[in-house]
Formats: C-alpha cells, structure tokens, sequence
C-alpha cells in the first residue's frame, strides 16, 4: 500500500482544525456547566443568570488554565465527552479551588514585594534618619504584610496548594528600576503607594472571584487594612508634597492640617480595580 | 448637638474664619450637588439626592456626589440588569443603603454644627473631610438604591431606623471637633465592619463587588480620623467583624 502523503497532510490539517474547533466549543460549554454546576449547589438553575454574571469568573478560568481547558486535558478526551460532563456536574470544584489557589499565591507574592520593599526603604539613609512616624509607618507596615503574607499562605495550604515565597515577577522588576531613583521620602512614599494599590485593587477584585468562603473572609479583612496603608501614604505624600512634613506626626496638629489633608487619601467613593494583578500573575509555578 | 439645633447660629459667638470656610465649602457643594444629582450616567435617573432624614425643608446643606462614574460602580460597569442572584441580597442593599443615609445624616449634621458655630473651630482639613467623605457615603447610598430599583424594591431615603436612635444620642453629646471625629469613627468602623461580614454572605457579583469596593474606602476613612484624633492610623493587622451591624 502506497500513502499519499499529500492527502495524509491534508487529512492531518483537517483533523487538527477539527480538534481546535472542538476544543474551543467545548471549551465553553464546559465552562457554562461549570458555573451551572457550581451554581446549582444552593440554587436553581438559570442559565441565563449564570451565563451573565459569571462570565468574570469563567474568563478568568479559561484564561489561567485551570478551568475548562484544564478539565479537557485531564479528563474530557481522556474518559469520553459524556462521562466527563456528568463528572463536571457532580464532582466537586477542583477548578474552582484551584483558581482560589492561584488567587493566594499571588496576593502572597504581593505581601512578599512590600515586605521586601519596605525592608529596602529601611536601609535607605533619609529613611532610617528622617521622620520617626514615617520609620514607624514603614516597620509596622512590613510587620504588617508579613502578617498577610503568613496568613496567605496558611490558607493556601489548607485548600492544597503550595505556599507562595516569592515576590511577585511583574511589580519585583518595577521596583529594582525604582531602587536607584529613590531620592527623598517623597519618591518611597510614591514607590509604596503603588504596590499598595495594586494589593488593594487586587484584593478587591478576588471578593468576587473567589469562592471558598473562609478564603474570601481572610482576604477582605486584609483589603481594608492595604486600604489604609494607601490612605496613610496618600497623606504623608499630601503633606511632604505642601512642604509640610513637620505634620506628619502622632499626634499631629489637626488644626494646622491643610484641607487636602482631609480628602487626599480617598479620591473616590468605590476602589477601584484598574490595577488588580490577574489570579495567574504570582501561582507558583 | 441635634438636628434641630443645626440651623440656629448662635448669636453670641463670632463666626470664625475656618467656619466661614466650612461653610462656603458647604454652600458650594449644594451647587455641584444640584448639577450631579439627577443622572446615573447611563441615562437612568438617579437613586437619590437628599437621602438621610434631612430633608431640604431642614436643611440646605446637600451633599456632593462625589462618584466618579456617574452614580455607577466602577467594578461593575456592566450591570443594567439585575442577576436574579441579586433578589437574595436585597435584604442587605436595603439594610446598607440604611446605614448608608444614616451616615450622611450624621455628616450632614456635624457639618451644620460646624456652620453654625456649634464645634468650636473647624480646622481646613476636618472641613474638607467632612464634605468629601459625606459625598462618599452618598455615592454608596445611590449605588444600593439602584441595585434595589432595577429590582423592582423600594429605594431607601432615610436611615436605618435602628441605629438611628444611637446616633442621634451621640450626637447630642458632640460639642467640639474631636467629639465629632470620635462620632464618625464609630460610624467608619460600623460600616466598614458590616461590609466585611457581608462579603462573604453576599450572593450576586454586583452586590459583592459593591460591597468590597465600599468597605476599604470607609476603612481609609477611619484611618485619617485616627490620624487627626492622634491615633495611629492603622491600628489592625486584620480588619475585624466585631462592630458589624445586621439586619433586624
């Protein structure tokens, strides 16, 4: 027997599609039943519900791996199409659990980068020598995230996954081409106010990504809290940017306060999540 | 202080230059607060504008809007359509944007105190946190009464009426500027720590992100009330649920 092997590449390109198109559809529809199957656990079902106002969290699990295409290479081409769905709908949450997993990971990798960077901003000389409250803020602050960060990982652990140690990739680079600019308390001040929001707006966004209950709790409590290491920040750089860092003091002197110093440190109403780092950016890999 | 209290500028205390000051902040907000108040943004008119107990009749201080995004949560551009997930929380919209005109009841009345002498001096700083941060918990209130409108629920226009009776006790007793940062605190710490219960039981996205995009806010509001009061402004490593208040 002769092979064509024109034919047979043709055949192959063809079945590759095939699999691609394949792929992608199921893709979806497994990650609608997902959702549907999360879902249904307390309530009943409406797909179009589900299909609204879970789109956020489909995408999410699509785009990190660990959702729809995670249960395709595991088990849907592997078991057969119909077992698997019938297993999607009944088993439980693995991908759910493994994005709360990824979600952890890098919020740790983000405690890790402030504790980090506060530690640096510590070494600096017109830190470690300049204003007591600013020293203060810094070493609470790292004690603080470190607090975070331990905590992180202790749940990390009890949903399975491995503890992050790491600073996050993304925001470590940021801040090493940030170390040789820092001038004056003004520039750690900025440097600080970034990773903090980044922590906060990220924070904020898993509320709603997050499914494990416990999980959620711990990470709103520590939202607030990166909130106000924000507020702080925006303050002191409100005063050090009016000339007035003799204020930055406990206690201060409200009366002399400038008036921005009442509203600089929430400019609105809502954090926001512009800056949310995705549930992939820190997971151990 | 009371709320009956609040329009009547003593006539035997001179006004001071930092309550003149409260006060053409206060006046130029009714302003901006007219020009933003009928609009979500989208077109659909806005939940409310003189929410809190104080009516107009009372009272001519309004708040500013304050929202960004035109009375819409900006982690939740999309929601136009309520989630049928939303029908399970409505309960805690209403019993939020309750607390919520509670708190902008309790500014508006620490800012008509402030006009009218009743506070002593009013530093620059307390005056402009009073404005914005009244403006903030404004926005909040408009943003529960649209997730309770598009639910077909009656919107909320006054405070909670349980806490209510608290509050107005308090208030009585705020006779200077500290006294009424000691007040909002309490109330900054009530909200923030109800939000935080409520994350975890909250069942719609909107309603979650809603919540968790209000509660660090109000954390950062009770943040600069320790730092004016003296205190350090962030006194806990984890957020805590003790003062959080629940639906009766």
């Amino acid at each position: 027997m002769t092979i064509d092997e024109r034919a047979l590449r043709e055949l192959i390109a063809e079945s590759n599609d095939l699999h691609v198109d394949a792929q992608r559809d199921t893709a979806a529809a497994l990650d609608r039943l997902a959702d549907l199957r999360h879902d249904r656990r307390d309530n009943e079902v409406n797909v179009e519900e589900i299909a609204g106002f879970n789109a956020q969290r489909r995408t999410v699990l699509a785009g990190s791996g660990v959702g729809a295409i995670g249960w395709l290479t595991r088990g849907v081409f592997a078991t057969g199409f119909t077992t698997a769905l019938a297993a999607l709908v009944a088993a439980p949450a693995s991908a759910d659990e493994a994005l709360d997993i990824q979600i952890l990971q890098t919020a740790g990798s983000l405690e890790t980068l402030a504790v980090a960077t506060y530690a640096a901003a510590l070494e600096l000389d017109f830190i470690k020598n300049g204003n007591e409250v600013i020293v203060t803020f810094a070493q609470t602050t790292m004690k603080q995230h470190a607090d975070h960060l331990a905590a992180f990982n202790a749940q990390v652990r009890k949903l399975g996954g491995k503890a992050q140690t790491q600073p996050n990739a993304k925001y470590a680079k940021i801040v090493e081409a940030a170390k040789p600019t820092l001038k004056a308390p003004g520039d750690v001040v900025m440097l600080a106010s970034a990773l903090e929001t980044v922590a906060t707006q990220t924070y904020v966004k898993n509320a709603s990504l997050l499914e494990d209950s416990p999980t959620k709790e711990l990470m709103a409590s520590v939202t607030g809290v990166e909130a106000q290491h924000l507020a702080t920040l925006r303050a002191v750089g409100a005063l050090l940017g009016a000339g007035r860092a003799e204020l930055i003091a406990i206690p201060t002197m409200p009366a002399d306060l400038p008036a921005a110093a009442g509203g600089a440190a929430f400019p609105k109403p809502f954090e926001g999540t512009e800056m949310a780092s995705p549930p992939e950016e820190g997971a151990v890999k | 202080m009371s709320a009956d209290q609040t329009d009547t500028e003593p006539e035997t205390e001179p006004r001071t230059r930092r309550r003149f000051l409260l006060g053409a902040t206060v006046a130029g907000l009714a302003a901006i607060s007219a020009a933003c108040s009928d609009d979500g943004g989208d077109g659909e008119a806005a939940t409310s504008t003189t929410s809190g107990g104080d009516t107009d009749q009372e009272s001519d201080i309004k708040v500013r809007k304050g929202d960004v995004d035109g009375g819409r949560d900006p982690n939740n551009p999309t929601a136009k359509k309520a989630s049928a997930a939303l029908a399970e929380d409505l309960e805690m919209a209403t019993f939020a944007a309750g607390l919520e005109a509670l708190a902008v009841s309790a500014y508006r009345q620490t800012a008509a105190a402030a006009t009218a002498g009743q506070l002593g001096e009013v530093p620059p700083a307390v005056a402009e946190f009073v404005t914005t941060v009244m403006g903030h918990h404004q926005a909040a209130l408009d943003q529960w009464n649209r997730a309770l409108a598009i639910s077909g629920e009656p919107q909320v226009t006054t405070p909670d009426r349980t806490l209510q009776p608290t509050v107005d006790a308090a208030l009585k007793d705020v006779g200077d500027v500290p006294g009424a940062a000691r007040l909002a605190l309490m109330l900054e710490d009530i909200a923030s720590a109800t939000y935080l219960a409520a994350i975890p039981k909250l069942k719609a996205p909107e309603s979650i992100a809603l919540a968790a995009s209000i509660q660090p806010v109000d954390m950062q509001h009770a943040a600069i009330l320790h730092f004016v009061l003296g205190e350090y402004p962030v006194p806990d490593v984890f957020a805590k649920t003790e003062q959080a208040v629940a639906p009766a």
